[in-house]
């Protein structure tokens, strides 16, 4: 299905779709952006449907009916305002006095999203996100997308018809490089959201000169000095367990200010018990994260009883397990409850941390208030752009960056004018 | 006396497992003793579990046997004969980073080559028509040890070939896609009067059809051409190709029945050709049984139900592979099926786990948060 001037298409009308897309797309550039007034409170009002349970029958899970709510919350009038001011409040806008040149804001143009396949709300966010900077929007839905986005941007059209030339939805295929590389080429901007494999395919199609913002996948991980006492490491159990190391900012590795062994797997024996705890409050129902889970503890018995020795020490739990690993490397760790422990003493935090510049993103950090600061800074200057408490790494808050930096404003552009 | 093991690769008729059942019991029997003798890790690992050989008294008693994950043979390399003494020594593609090592000793082998032969010519892959092969999968060179590109080679043996074409190629020191050289080639065989037979990736055949596709190429192949698919459906791309899909894109683009487009099935920790009925469904050959476990106990469940994928043959003497614990979630079916075959077919749903992290922003863990509670 492709939705085109707020009318869903069949998918064989993607090639004449396409070839009528860069005349299109100029005439509604001559129009001029949407009036970001009409935006929000288009939002809004689809915000209250949904909180009104407008929309409950199109989710059938009653689970997922939460995190509906939850959407409809996020595009509260309030809550959409507060976005633009704080992610855009900051960039320049003054009209020339003569002499100088007059300083504006406007969208990238069209923008171009390539949404991830693993969360449901995600392309439709980035889109609104689009929408919100003043842009035209193109959507690319990953495969595994339920219809849900396209109903979504239907109905909102519905409620206001102006948006119509500013949202497009197609289902194209990755493997349609053809139809792909089009889409590219009408992008002054290009969002993906995915792993390095789909981020570095949009490298290729992307033209010298279009903007790419990459929201590509990053490891979380938790930095513990001293002696953490026990409400840390339940919250950071509930964490670890509660968000199945599925998120970005889900922690994949706690590392221990420390360079001894030993330490590292007294506090794994430690931290076991606390995470069995949150994983009966949070039992995993998925078959296939089950499965993983015991066939890591199945091969860790067998390896036990050959008597060789590995460089890591497993330790199964009931729902979870903890690794203690001999090496310092951030990596992803199993998931589902799998987590893995190293050694990394402070002084080493800036050197290890850089081998994996490019996938840092929060860090749950505890240690005695005295070293606060110093740890922050270091976990900062190596390249982590979110520092919060151990329980708390994938909280969000109002008027929080995105992997360092503001969305509305990397699609935007700053123009002057004398 | 022959071993069990023989008798066993001696059945005339591949699939009827009801008859060999007990004699697939008394080889898996000979073939753990073996491995018990000769590999101590093994040894280990069975006396940890209080298994001995004797146990195994009947079908049933199959599932007791402890089964190795093929993440054991990823970290650990298990012999039972000396590396050096093998003919044959093979990894898997390494998806994730590691591989299996393992070998195939010369009595595996000879038991090896009866069970294609018997599988080629019960699905009437021998052929003595000269043939050319287009193999979209790895040319094969001295530094590639892996299964696939062996496979793909042995496969290519059913009918005499006349050329080998490889659509993955090594030109100086790496492999290089080589699509278009394969597209002219294509054509021209379609245009003369000896058979075309494919073999390669379920996904590199589909993205090969779609692009003659996309550019309006239809090649009609000769009479008796044959498409074989194998080495798994999501291996190599993101993406999962529907079967149909393929089956009707060869039939459109290729003039190749549906029936006449066989797939293969193995793992390089399972060296068994799983051959698929012209149903395209995988039945238990006579060479294996396979045993579905529970993904939390790993206790055996019935029919019909999902869980890990345990496979198991008394094939292989060189490596202690005689029952696999795949990290593949799959059904094992009922008969019968529309081929007449009795014996129940294996479906694979893929694999355990996640392989990669769900991306999130700020502003989306807001709007999915509670996605997981």
């Amino acid at each position: 299905m492709i939705l085109a001037n707020g009318i869903v298409h069949p998918a064989e009308a993607q090639a004449a779709i396409l070839a009528e897309l860069p005349r299109k797309l100029c005439e509604t550039l001559a129009a001029g952006a949407p009036d970001p007034e009409a935006v929000i409170h288009v939002l809004d009002a689809m915000g209250r449907r949904i909180l009104n349970g407008d929309f409950d029958t199109w989710i059938t899970v009653p689970e997922l009916r939460a995190q509906l709510a939850q959407a409809g919350r996020s595009l509260e009038r309030d809550v959409l305002q507060r976005k633009l001011e704080t992610e855009l409040g900051g960039m320049p806008d003054r009209p020339s006095n003569g002499l100088s040149p007059a300083v504006r804001r406007m969208p990238l143009g069209v923008l171009l999203h390539i949404a991830a396949g693993n969360m449901d709300a995600l392309p439709a966010w980035s889109v609104i996100e689009g929408l919100l900077a003043g842009n035209i929007n193109l959507l690319k839905l990953p495969q595994a997308d339920s219809g849900l986005t396209i109903a979504f941007f239907r109905e909102l059209i519905s409620m206001e018809p102006k948006l119509r030339d500013f949202i497009y939805v197609f289902d194209t295929p990755s493997t349609d490089l053809e139809g792909m590389q089009m889409l590219a080429d009408c992008a002054d901007g290009i969002a993906v959201w995915g792993g390095d494999a789909a981020v570095s395919a949009l490298r290729r199609m992307a033209k010298p000169g279009c903007r790419l913002i990459e929201w590509g996948h990053k490891l979380g991980f938790c930095y513990l000095s001293g002696d953490p006492p026990e409400e840390v490491l339940r919250d950071l159990a509930v964490h670890i367990i509660s968000t199945r190391q599925l998120l970005c900012s889900s922690c994949q590795v706690i590392y221990l200010d420390t360079d001894s062994t030993a330490k590292i797997t007294a506090f794994a024996r430690r931290f076991l018990p606390v995470l069995e705890k949150a994983a009966d409050r949070f039992p995993v129902r998925e078959l296939r994260a089950k499965a993983e889970l015991t066939l890591r503890r199945y091969t860790a018995e067998l390896e036990q009883a050959m008597g060789t020795a590995t460089s890591q020490c497993f330790l199964p739990g009931r729902g979870c397990s903890i690794t203690v690993c001999a090496d310092n490397a951030l990596e992803l760790s199993p998931m589902y409850g799998s987590v893995l422990v190293k050694a990394l003493p402070q002084d080493q935090i800036i050197p290890v941390l850089r081998e994996k510049k490019g996938y840092l993103q929060t860090a749950g950090l505890w240690c005695p208030d005295e070293l606060r600061e110093k740890l922050t800074e270091r976990l900062l200057r190596s390249g982590v752009c979110r520092v919060l408490p151990p329980g708390r790494m994938s909280e969000a808050f109002p008027g929080e960056a995105h992997d360092g930096s503001y969305a509305l404003a990397q699609y935007s552009r700053i123009t002057n004018i004398l | 006396m022959r071993s069990a093991a023989s008798r066993l690769f001696s059945s005339k008729d591949p699939f009827d497992t009801e008859k060999t059942d007990s004699l697939f019991v008394d080889a898996i029997r000979e073939n753990v003793t073996f491995h018990r003798k000769n590999c101590p890790a093994y040894r280990e690992m069975l006396a940890a579990r209080n298994f001995t050989p004797d146990l195994l008294t009947d079908p049933d008693s199959l599932a007791k046997l402890p089964c190795l994950p093929t993440l054991l043979f990823k970290r650990h390399h298990l012999f039972s004969i000396s590396e050096e003494k093998l003919p044959v020594r093979a990894t898997s593609s390494g998806t994730g980073g590691q591989y299996s090592r393992i070998g195939l000793d010369w009595k595996s082998l000879f038991l090896g080559s009866k069970m294609v032969l018997r599988m080629a010519q019960w699905r009437e892959l021998l052929s003595l028509r000269p043939t050319q092969y287009f193999i979209l999968g790895y040319e094969p060179h001295k530094g590639n040890e892996m299964a696939v590109t062996k496979t793909a080679l042995g496969s290519t043996f059913f009918a005499p070939a006349i050329r080998r074409h490889y659509a993955l190629r090594w030109k100086d020191g790496q492999y290089a896609a080589d699509l278009e050289s394969i597209l002219a080639q294509l054509q021209k065989a379609a245009r003369g009067i000896f058979p075309v037979r494919f073999m390669g990736f379920p996904s590199y055949t589909y993205f090969l059809l779609k692009t003659m596709q996309e550019r309006g190429i239809r090649c009609i192949l000769p009479r008796h051409s044959r498409i074989m698919l194998g080495g798994g459906w999501k291996a190599h791309i993101a993406q999962q190709v529907d079967k149909q899909v393929l089956y009707d894109l060869i039939e459109k683009v290729l003039g190749v029945k549906q029936s006449h487009v066989v797939e293969f099935f193995g793992a390089v920790e399972h060296p068994i050709l799983w051959t698929d009925c012209p149903a395209h469904h995988f039945h238990v050959p006579v060479y294996a049984r396979v045993l579905i476990r529970d993904v939390q106990t790993l206790e055996p469940v019935p029919h019909g139900q999902p869980g890990l994928v345990n496979l198991l043959t008394p094939m292989i003497r060189a490596c202690p592979l005689t029952s696999i614990l795949t990290d593949d979630i799959g059904i094992l079916h009922d008969g019968p099926c529309s081929c007449g075959i009795r014996s129940p077919w294996l479906e694979l749903c893929g694999r355990t786990g996640l392989q990669d992290i769900r991306t999130c922003a700020a502003g989306a863990a807001e709007l999915l948060k509670g996605a997981v509670s």
